[in-house]
């Protein structure tokens, strides 16, 4: 057994012993996203385009992520409906984003893993960084939009208004929680190389990778944002169509 | 009731304009910054494009080059005002060009004395983003933007600390500074969150734990399973051992998902009424509906970060497999050591939340 079947069946264990039924569904959809994401690159190194390949499989990664980790389908639809309008909404602001950054591609410090590899593939570098961004705004949409519709019913009538609207800012407040630490997490070592070999700070802000994930997460931000609101819009609509 | 909180959030649509021209006003400003800068940078005033040279590789990569004739002109240093012609040559897929165009601003660099193009300027883009991102969330968030700010500066500059103590000084101690980082993070997040209160030592204890948790079973599976074909020496970005780097980007990569969900149960589970059992049920539901997306929220960001570099790997004729273990196998089991903090923090959570210790009204 290599290393990731061993940790692939520990999450497997974890999530049974945790969320019963659920739980397997929920390991489920990992193995899905994961096989998702493979087909992805294949698909984009096989000479699809990017954007495409990212718009037709991130509507498959969000109802896999929306539908099998939430029991309760009143919440999924609700929770779906909204994370793909986001997603939509999404590819156009990663768009304009990525048409003025100038961060597709390496950086300066990524040449010593590019050596002997020749670089040009034919496949455009900026429409893979609009493909990753939009991949990587997709957990957080779907993550949003089923904590909004899951409390919004969880708190029921009982709710307040200042309820919702604290509600709104603390699951806003904590999912950047996720986005900043992973952010930090993943870059960790990129840190500490501007620490120490000591770049200024307008170096470090015109910085080709960290400008590229600094704008990834900002993506992030803001889909999370905009999904909350929009997800309560619906579950209100969809209460109003009903009563 | 709801309706009022829609009503809030739609009225006025023109304010949602606003984070729009938030980005476009920032990056209209940036581009009068460069008396800031003491690096020379020059404004493109002319681009003459050359024909398309097509390129194919040994791997059949079809692709093209073309040779740009730049005129610029000195946006400061003493040079001001005067006009310098560049050259730039780019390809169709950018690895690590870009076309110029009129009105871009880029970094140029003295070398044997003529000026040569050394890097874009990107500081519009990032500012601009984040002046929109600022927008749009004090519109959603209202007064309580503030404490997530002051919460994510108050950590920036935690880390900047720690980065620069941890450059300074001898390195045994390395991995015992990061974990410290972590648990101040971890304390001085849910204080912004939570205030100084129970609710706040619940989600910092549970996050904690869950997190070492997860970590001693991560490594005890590596070690179990001999680290096989798990690369810890890919780290990318290598200026101290790579076992450190994956270690730190594992244990902070982690923590703000698990305290993320710490949150979202232990703040619907304290608003409900007494109740040990029942509340200990709602938290382990409501932990249930938010770890599988929460899992998915870092599984995407760690898989997709990896995305450009798997690109070329497969275009360089690698196997699917060589560039899975090389490329994406440390973002994979990232993401699946983060899944383990964010699946045992909902027992843990509920657990804590639901200690019927202090009843609230």
């Amino acid at each position: 057994m290599n290393t990731f079947e061993a940790l692939l069946l520990a999450l497997l264990v974890l999530m049974v012993a945790v969320g019963g039924r659920q739980g397997v569904s929920n390991f489920l959809a990992v193995m899905i996203n994961f096989l998702l994401m493979m087909l992805a690159v294949i698909l984009m190194a096989g000479g699809f385009n990017p954007i495409g390949v990212a718009a037709v499989l991130g509507l498959v990664v969000l109802a896999t992520t929306i539908f099998l980790s939430t029991r309760d389908s009143d919440v999924a639809q609700t929770a779906f409906v909204a994370a793909l309008l986001v997603m939509l909404g999404m590819l156009l602001v990663i768009g304009i984003g990525v048409r003025y950054a100038h961060v597709a591609g390496f950086g300066t410090e990524d040449s010593e893993a590019l050596e002997g590899y020749n670089l040009l593939i034919g496949v455009s570098f900026p429409h893979i960084l609009i493909a990753t961004a939009l991949f990587s705004t997709l957990g957080a949409i779907a993550e949003a939009a089923v904590a909004v519709a899951a409390g919004m019913k969880t708190l029921g009538a009982a709710a307040a208004p200042a309820g919702l609207t604290q509600m709104a800012a603390e699951i806003i407040g904590t999912a950047l929680n996720t986005l900043f630490f992973g952010f930090f997490g993943g870059f960790a070592g990129l840190f500490l190389w501007f620490t120490q070999l000591r770049y200024p700070f307008w170096q470090v802000l015109n910085n080709q990778i960290f400008a590229r994930e600094l704008i990834e997460v900002l993506f992030s931000m803001i889909a999370v944002t905009l999904t909350v609101p929009f997800t309560m819009w619906i579950v209100q609509r969809r209460q109003g169509g009903r009563s | 009731m709801m309706k009022s909180y829609a009503k809030t959030i739609l009225a006025k649509p023109w304010r949602w304009l606003l984070p729009v021209l938030s980005f476009f006003v920032v990056l209209g400003l940036t581009r009068l910054d460069a008396p800031l800068y003491h690096q020379p940078i020059v404004q493109v005033t002319a681009v003459h494009t050359g024909k398309a040279q097509k390129q194919v590789d040994n791997f059949d990569n079809h692709d093209v080059t073309h040779r740009q004739q730049v005129q610029a002109k000195f946006l400061n240093t003493a040079r001001r005002g005067q006009v310098i012609t560049l050259s730039n040559t780019y390809s169709g897929s950018g690895a690590l060009d870009t076309p110029l165009r009129r009105g871009d601003q880029v970094f140029v660099e003295r070398q044997a004395g003529r000026y040569q193009l050394k890097d874009e300027k990107r500081d519009g883009a990032v500012l601009g983003l984040l002046a929109a991102t600022v927008w749009l969330m004090a519109l959603v968030m209202k007064k309580r933007v503030w404490l997530t700010f002051g919460s994510i500066l108050a950590n920036a500059g935690l880390l900047l600390v720690t980065l620069h103590v941890e450059t300074t000084s001898n390195q045994k101690l390395a991995y015992a500074l990061f974990s410290l980082m972590a648990v101040l993070f971890t304390v001085v997040t849910t204080v912004f969150i939570a205030g100084i209160k129970r609710q706040a030592a619940v989600i910092a204890v549970a996050t904690l734990g869950a997190t070492a948790l997860s970590l001693a079973l991560g490594y005890g599976l590596f070690a179990a399973t001999g680290y096989r074909d798990l690369h810890i020496e890919a780290v990318e970005y290598v200026t101290q051992v790579p076992q450190l780097l994956f270690f730190v980007q594992i244990m902070i990569g982690s923590l703000g998902a698990v305290l993320d969900e710490s949150n979202d149960i232990a703040v619907a589970v304290m608003q409900l009424p007494a109740g040990f059992k029942r509340r200990f049920q709602a938290g382990m539901a409501i932990g249930r509906n938010v770890m599988g997306p929460l899992i998915a929220v870092l599984f995407m960001i760690f898989m997709a970060d990896t995305f450009t570099e798997s690109i070329l790997w497969l275009r360089n004729d690698n196997a699917i497999s060589q560039t899975f273990i090389w490329v994406m196998g440390l973002g994979f089991a990232q993401a699946l050591i983060s899944a383990f903090g964010i699946v045992l923090a909902v027992p843990l959570t509920s657990l804590l939340a639901a200690w019927p210790k202090k009843v609230q009204a």
